[in-house]
């Protein structure tokens, strides 16, 4: 039986790299799956930039509202933008890890 | 990076419309004021807009806009004559600012309008970008 990680190496890192850029602790792999940090497999990679994304979305967000709170500014408008983007990278970022879920899920069904 | 293209420019409209409403603001506030610091009647105030190139990473550029510079109306304010009123000269005559309250209104509507376009702008945006999303459901 062919493991999964040799059809394609980044596979067995995307599960558990995923938590560890939310958290942001250095969580060592679990159940004999290491993850790789800081390597450049693409799929990881690609889905800590992601989460790094909506992070810095939801952080602009949150100063630029904060400004508005606070009466440093009266661009009520940016604020909500900033809001609107903050939302949609979210989403963005549910869409992709809808579909990683998906093809692992369809990987394991897979009978060889 | 920008993920809704055009946001930048419809948050640069909003201002700009938005520093126009409030000069209307201030016109409408100020169209009984006889004494300024500069002394004489208050003067109307009138924004202008420009285009300004917005500096993209990727695709096409684009031109939002600011506001280029508010500048005072030089037509000549009415004379009333009203001897009891403190900034009356010595016939008795009063200048009242150069403020026509039907203008004001004018470009009042016209502001709110042009603020109303572009966040129907705004909406639709993200309405657009979450339909994108809904390609992958």
């Amino acid at each position: 039986m062919l493991p999964i990680g040799s059809i394609n190496p980044g596979l067995t890192a995307l599960p558990l790299s995923r938590p560890e850029a939310l958290t942001g602790s250095p969580a060592a792999g679990t159940d004999g799956i290491t993850s790789a940090p800081g390597s450049s497999n693409g799929f990881g990679t690609m889905l800590d930039g992601l989460v790094n994304l909506v992070d810095e979305k939801q952080a602009a967000e949150q100063v630029t509202t904060q400004k508005v709170l606070l009466g440093n500014t009266d661009q009520l408008h940016q604020s909500v933008i900033a809001m609107q983007e903050a939302s949609v990278a979210l989403s963005l970022m549910v869409q992709v890890r809808n579909k990683l879920v998906e093809s692992y899920q369809e990987l394991m069904r897979m009978s060889v | 990076m920008n993920l809704i293209s055009g946001t930048d420019i419809t948050a640069d409209a909003l201002s700009a419309q938005k520093t126009r409403l409030d000069i209307v603001a201030q016109n409408i506030a100020n169209a009984q004021t006889t004494r300024t610091p500069s002394g004489g009647p208050y003067q109307r105030q009138i924004v202008s807009f420009e285009t300004e190139l917005l500096k993209q990473t990727g695709g096409s550029s684009l031109e939002t806009v600011r506001v280029s510079g508010i500048t005072p109306d030089p037509t000549p304010g009415q004379q009333v004559y009203n001897p009891q009123h403190p900034d009356a000269g010595p016939d008795g005559m009063v200048t009242m600012p150069n403020v026509n309250l039907a203008y004001e209104m004018v470009d009042l509507i016209t502001a709110s309008r042009a603020y109303e376009a572009n966040l129907s702008f705004a909406k639709d945006a993200r309405t657009l970008a979450q339909k994108t999303l809904e390609i992958g459901k």
